[in-house]
């Protein structure tokens, strides 16, 4: 796709508003999850607080976001690179507004699991993934902002590290919750935010497909690799 | 990219028109260049371009109006239904009265509406009696959806009518002689939006019959309109395709450019 100026200049100036705008969600997201992660592993529940009402801002972001891009549609009726621009920022906002989601939801478990006792390495380990995942989300919107296909591919490879680091948490919760029915409720706390770290590297690998569509006009046709996932019979 | 407006039709796929190295040279300017392009049954396609990228001259190619520049030279072959138009057999008006041709501005004869439309069939001898040439003057009035406008002043001059209405009156009159090709070089750019939007639903309407050949301006209305579109730079055909994956995914940068509106 080109990236030379439109005649009209305007265009280019709403174009490039919109994608500021996702960027701004993307900071916000990222700074949310790491802060997240940081009030679990240090029990700080001021700081939970404020990631769970920052979201706000980031729905907000979205809806403004959204608007803009109708806007755009209405009157610039984009076409080619500039429609599939218009449409990949909507949809990537909408994974953020997901991502920001989940790490509200973070936040509000590690307000609760502040009041029970420690389940030994878990809360480090949900940092380390969440950090993972961060930079991940970092990579997949560095990707669309130079439409940079290679980066996006290593995007949707990267995400099975992810998957793994959830499959091993899966099974270090299950020996805690065996071990003594105690952590039973810490565990599946636990369990429900590294399943939602996990869902942030889903929407990571959305977010570089969609970089894909964006600058090729076609979405990958060939498979991602998977890890071999929790299975049920571990259960 | 899977045309789901084609597939609404029953058959598509034969080529009407087809073009292969075309030049076309005004004097020692080199107009057109390498033009291959295949023209479906009804079918509606629209050739896009900058000004003065040779859409208009390879429009008038098809018709051989071209063959009224004196200056005009064209090479190359383009076949209707696989015979060769410039063949020296082919007489131009018999041509003409197959590949219609509906201009820019609307150019009615200064006689009535009636006449305005009556006179291809006339001419051509097309009809045996006034009953039978009354019956084709309504049915392309109404095909115009020009009809009901103008059914109580068939006698009317044709240019009395507004700008779209004789635009429309143009049109019926092309579609007099049951052309099968109809080739319209900007038909709405002296037309207001609605005028606009009539015409555009009765060039859909119209590919039912024939295939549509539309020169314009308005890359929304190629958009609107077509299901194939050529893009035309500089002389040379620089992309035919599916409307839709032209729009959405140009496979090149100067058609991205264009009708993104860069500066190419």
């Amino acid at each position: 796709m080109t990236t030379d100026r439109h005649i009209a200049s305007a265009f280019d100036r709403d174009l490039e508003g919109v994608q500021a705008l996702v960027l701004k969600m993307a900071g916000l997201v990222e700074a949310a999850l790491a802060d997240a992660a940081t009030a679990l592993e240090t029990r700080d529940e001021a700081m939970a607080e404020r990631v769970r009402e920052g979201d706000t801002a980031i729905d907000a972001l979205e809806e403004q976001v959204n608007t803009e891009c109708i806007r755009l549609i209405a009157i610039r009726a984009p076409t080619a690179g500039d429609l599939r621009t218009v449409l990949t920022v909507m949809k990537i906002a909408g994974s953020l507004e997901r991502c920001g989601d989940y790490a509200k939801n973070l936040a509000k478990r590690s307000i609760v699991l502040a009041q029970m006792h420690t389940i030994e390495g878990a809360a480090g380990s949900i940092r380390r993934m969440a950090r993972q995942v961060s930079l991940l989300l970092k990579d997949a919107l560095d990707a669309f902002i130079s439409r940079d296909v290679d980066l996006a591919q290593a995007v949707r490879q990267q995400d099975r590290d992810i998957d793994q680091m959830y499959s091993a948490l899966f099974r270090e919760f299950l020996t805690h919750m065996m071990e003594d029915p105690r952590n039973i409720t810490a565990c599946m706390h636990l369990h429900f935010i590294a399943k939602n770290i996990e869902r942030v590297g889903d929407h990571a690998t959305t977010i570089a497909e969609q970089v894909i569509y964006l600058a090729t006009g076609d979405l990958p046709r060939d498979p991602r690799p998977k890890s071999e996932s929790v299975t049920m019979g571990n259960v | 990219m899977k045309d789901i407006r084609l597939e609404r039709d029953v058959q598509t796929e034969t080529n009407k028109i087809e073009a292969r190295k075309v030049q076309v040279y005004y004097g020692t300017n080199h107009a057109l260049k390498d033009v291959d392009v295949d023209i479906l049954d009804k079918t509606v396609t629209a050739f896009i371009g900058p000004s003065g990228c040779g859409k208009s001259t390879f429009l008038r190619c098809l018709n051989r109006m071209n063959d009224t520049v004196a200056s005009a030279r064209v090479e190359g072959m383009i076949t209707l239904e696989g015979e060769n138009i410039y063949d020296p057999r082919v007489d131009p008006v018999q041509l003409r009265a197959k590949i219609g041709m509906v201009f820019q501005k609307p150019n009615p004869f200064p006689k009535s509406i009636y006449d305005n439309v009556a006179y291809g069939p006339k001419i051509h001898g097309l009809t045996r009696n006034k009953a039978e040439l009354d019956e084709v003057v309504e049915a392309c009035l109404r095909k115009a959806a020009l009809w009901n406008e103008v059914k109580d002043r068939l006698q009317s001059p044709g240019t009395g009518l507004s700008g779209g209405q004789q635009q429309r009156l143009c049109i019926a009159r092309a579609i007099a002689t049951s052309p099968e090709v109809l080739l319209m070089d900007e038909p709405c750019s002296a037309l207001d939006p609605i005028a606009t939007a009539q015409v555009e639903e009765l060039i859909d309407e119209l590919r039912s019959q024939f295939s549509v050949v539309i020169v314009t301006h308005s890359m929304q209305q190629a958009a609107r309109v077509s299901q194939r579109t050529a893009f035309f730079h500089l002389g040379y055909l620089v992309e035919y395709g599916e409307t839709g994956a032209i729009f959405t995914n140009p496979k090149d940068p100067r058609t991205e450019s264009y009708i993104t509106g860069r500066i190419g």
